[in-house]
């Protein structure tokens, strides 16, 4: 089944809680610099408004780090759509983080690749990826197809619905 | 890599991975918290944490300081051994020593201390955490001395204060009902995280929020549907003028004041001197914000408010902001009614259980009787009337003082030099003592100046009993064994009781005997039974509150009414306190020319809680630096850009940290989280800015200068 992590921006307060349980997944060893696959930040802009993030790999549907890799170490999961690896092969070129146009991809002391890899380990487990299962305030969900859809349709009548107010409101004469 | 070893890599319980999943519960932040925690464990090590799925508190969730759990259970800093100094206090040289031989040493130096001064000169202190309190309190008391006192000092008892002044106990919202949500210094996005949740949920839901705040926060962007941003500390002219738009326009419940409240002529004559001429300028808040907010209340009936341990209180007149906010509850006939404010009883250490327990039998019943006053008692009277322990607020200076009597030995668990205003008055007192034993998991800056340091193991390792809100309650189990020697501080009473052989038969019976006889007994349940739970059960029944019954009853008020004048105020003129809520200026009198900005601390930010994870290592590296917030337009009058050094001096001292410009804060205020060894704000503050109601340190309101670092 196909699978979506999904951001709500409006939910999530950058309080790094999923970059955190990212660490402690995957041990990443932030003492000698190392930095985990999911981070978060505010933004404030110019008029004190503040916006909240939290950013890991996008698993794009037409991801352009698989296409980047000479090697074949990145695949799109045929069953849950999430970009996954395995780097017995990387040469370290790091092609794929010049293709990715979030720069996610990330190097180890080996010199190879890591990024996020959706805990695909321990979704096969029935269990949800670390980040998502600790989120305090619901930002970070996993979603089905199903759900996606109907999450975007949501969405995206809302959006016509602010639009609609702020047209009403604009004086045009 | 074989697919076991992917499981293994990726922390998978089961057989095959020899990864087991074990439930403890999260001792990081408050009791009002502690979350459920699932540790996986692998070859007695914990491996990986997350939370606890149908746990009351966070049903799977966790926070970002929680997450710190395992690291900070095996941060390189833990004392795993009693310790002597063998060094200068404060140098940090210590020689492993037995628990033996260091029950020997403070039984000598206690009685010796004793025997010389008096039981009275030797001081039981509890820093963070609280679940062993009731009995160290029993244990100082056994021990004769009336000087049990905690970190409470400076946390939540002043708004516990406003409570049983007001209202003679503690109250909570009813939100579930409300129609408007009052967030006053509210930010659930970085305390009580769980609030934050259900706080959306119920803004989707319709309910309206008004948020008042000193800093723009998640709360603000996220949930205001008006947002006044006062001053710092200018809390209670705020609320005073709100209230007298309400009262002007008659949107108040008269009947209900008549019959419930006490006081209300004279304090809405009181408010009315704060209006439409004057308000902008005590608060900065603009005069239709305030009438704004007035007309939200009176639209939007069934109002409630967060309860708010610090913000408010952290200020010199702190105690009386609190009374001013809640006043707004009492005039719209707000509290002792659904969608309002019921009254909340902590039954079991801050918790509001919702259950009676005989919590206050055992921590009073041995209370010495012709003992001297606690330190702090004589300074603030309201304090010792209410409270009755030492107000740590004074230690550091009855130690240097000597005045009215000498203190010779401190005997803590958890002692934080560093929460205390002007900390660096604080460690030198302890220099002073003849005796000094902390305990604590790690060798913090104040460890360093004892003369003994007992290990304590964390949470994970030892099992207490813990009640939830609704009647729940489970008794934890070790997840992994005790780090080196470590014990757990109630091990560590009992044992030195014993050792002592203090008079206390009760005490000396322990941890499980006092949860037991003064706690489970009363439910017919068993220890042993409890800790077969897996997760917190129900272990009595609840009703929900019914409108007006505790009014209809009588409060624990002097007059049995909700009081706008305290009645044990004006019962004591001798105290010079206001009966009324009364609104004084809260900045201290340091040069305004020479100190020109207002230094605020103590404000959450998510990857830390105090001190106590800045030496975690991944809570750390969300935020490397102490920064402080200034105002864009004083960054531009500084010439001083993101990441640029700053100097924040006081009549104290001075100490650098970064600078990030932001407009969350007003102009003139610098907000600075503490708690930090290189760059410590409470070595800023001054020791004496303190609120003579509550004793509570002006953490929140200090003069300031500030200057780039060339």
């Amino acid at each position: 089944m196909k699978k979506y992590l999904y951001f709500d921006k409006l939910k999530c307060s950058a309080c790094g809680a999923c970059a955190l349980a990212c660490m402690d997944q995957n041990d990443i060893d932030t003492e000698a610099g190392q930095q985990p696959f999911r981070h978060t930040f505010t933004l404030e802009d110019k008029a004190g408004s503040l916006s909240f993030y939290s950013v890991s790999c996008m698993h794009c549907a037409d991801a352009p780090c698989v296409i980047g890799c000479p090697c074949g170490c990145l695949t799109k999961d045929a069953e849950t759509g999430f970009t996954l690896y395995n780097t017995s092969n990387c040469i370290g070129c790091h092609s794929c983080a010049m293709a990715c146009p979030y720069g996610i991809p990330s190097f180890g002391e080996d010199g190879k690749m890591k990024k996020c890899d959706a805990c695909i380990e321990r979704q096969k487990a029935g269990m949800l990826p670390a980040c998502i299962k600790v989120c305090p305030t619901g930002a970070l969900t996993l979603l089905t197809e199903e759900e996606f859809v109907k999450r975007q349709e949501k969405e995206r009548a809302k959006k016509a619905e602010e639009m609609l107010r702020e047209y009403s409101k604009t004086d045009y004469r | 890599m074989t697919d076991l070893d992917r499981k293994i890599k990726a922390k998978i319980p089961g057989p095959d991975t020899g990864i087991e999943i074990r439930h403890t519960l999260c001792d990081i932040c408050s009791p009002g918290m502690h979350c459920g925690i699932n540790a996986y464990i692998r070859d007695g090590k914990v491996i990986k944490i997350e939370g606890t799925d149908g746990h009351p508190s966070n049903d799977g969730k966790l926070c970002t300081k929680g997450l710190s759990n395992r690291q900070y259970i095996y941060r390189k800093d833990r004392v795993k051994t009693p310790l002597l100094r063998t060094g200068p206090r404060g140098e940090g040289k210590f020689e492993p020593i037995s628990w033996e031989d260091a029950y020997t040493k403070i039984a000598e130096n206690l009685n010796q201390a004793k025997e010389r001064y008096g039981a009275e000169s030797v001081v039981f202190y509890s820093g963070y955490s609280k679940w062993y309190r009731q009995m160290l309190r029993r244990f100082a008391y056994a021990f004769g001395s009336p000087n049990y006192g905690c970190e409470s000092s400076a946390c939540y008892t002043a708004a516990f204060m406003a409570w049983k002044t007001a209202a003679g106990d503690q109250g909570g919202p009813d939100m579930d009902h409300s129609d408007l949500f009052l967030g006053w210094a509210f930010n659930p996005f970085y305390s009580s995280y769980r609030g934050a949740e259900y706080a959306m949920k119920r803004k989707e839901e319709g309910l309206k929020f008004l948020i008042v705040d000193t800093r723009k926060t998640p709360a603000s962007e996220k949930l205001a549907d008006l947002f006044l941003q006062p001053r710092s500390g200018t809390d209670g002219a705020l609320a005073h003028a709100i209230a007298n738009v309400l009262i002007k326009n008659g949107w108040i419940d008269l009947p209900y004041i008549r019959k419930y409240v006490y006081g209300f002529d004279e304090y809405a004559e009181y408010v009315s001197h704060f209006h439409e001429n004057n308000i902008e300028e005590i608060t900065g808040v603009p005069y239709h914000k305030v009438a704004a907010a007035a007309k939200l209340i009176h639209d939007n009936p069934r109002m409630s408010c967060n309860e708010s341990s610090a913000p408010l209180c952290h200020h010199r007149n702190g105690f009386q902001n609190y009374r001013a906010v809640m006043a707004l509850l009492a005039i719209t006939g707000n509290f002792d009614r659904k969608g309002g404010q019921f009254l909340t009883p902590h039954s079991y250490m801050h918790v509001p259980c919702g259950f009676k327990t005989r919590e206050e039998e055992y921590q009073y019943e041995t209370c010495p009787k012709h003992a001297k006053l606690p330190v702090g008692a004589e300074r603030f009277p309201l304090w010792q009337y209410l409270e009755g322990e030492m107000q740590a607020m004074d230690l550091s200076r009855q130690i240097l003082e000597k005045k009215p009597y000498p203190i010779k030995a401190v005997f803590a668990l958890g002692f934080n030099a560093r929460m205390f205003p002007d900390s660096g008055k604080m460690l030198h007192a302890l220099t002073e003592l003849d005796f000094f034993v902390d305990t604590d998991l790690f060798l913090t800056d104040t460890a360093r100046y004892a003369d003994l340091v007992l290990p304590a193991c964390s949470s994970f390792e030892r099992g207490e009993f813990k009640p939830y809100p609704g009647g729940l309650a489970w008794y934890t189990s070790p997840v992994m064994e005790p780090l080196g020697e470590s014990k757990s501080d109630v091990q560590i009473l009992t044992e030195l009781a014993n050792y002592m052989d203090l008079p206390d038969e009760q005490l000396k019976e322990g941890y499980e005997s006092f949860i037991q006889k003064y706690i489970l007994d009363d439910y017919n349940i068993r220890t042993e039974k409890l800790k077969e739970a897996s997760l917190p059960v129900k272990i009595a029944e609840v009703s929900p509150p019914a409108d007006y019954a505790s009014l209809d009853n009588g409060l624990l008020t002097p007059t049995g009414k909700f009081e706008l004048k305290s009645k044990i105020i004006e019962d004591h003129p001798e105290w010079g306190l206001d009966a009324l809520p009364t609104y004084l200026s809260p900045l201290d009198d340091a040069d305004r020319e020479a100190y020109p900005f207002t230094l605020t601390s103590g404000s959450r930010i998510p990857n830390a809680l105090h001190s106590r994870i800045h030496a975690v290592p991944n809570n750390r590296s969300l935020r490397p630096y102490p920064t402080a917030d200034m105002n864009r337009t004083d960054c531009e009058r500084l010439a001083v850009t993101e990441g640029d050094d700053i100097i924040i001096s006081t009549l104290r001292g001075s100490i650098t940290v970064k600078v990030h410009p932001t407009s969350t804060v007003p102009e003139k205020l610098v907000n600075l989280y503490h708690g930090y060894t290189e760059a410590d704000v409470n070595s800023l503050m001054d020791a004496d800015h303190l609120d003579p109601y509550s004793g509570f340190p002006a953490y929140r309101s200090t003069r300031c200068a500030v200057t780039r670092r060339a």
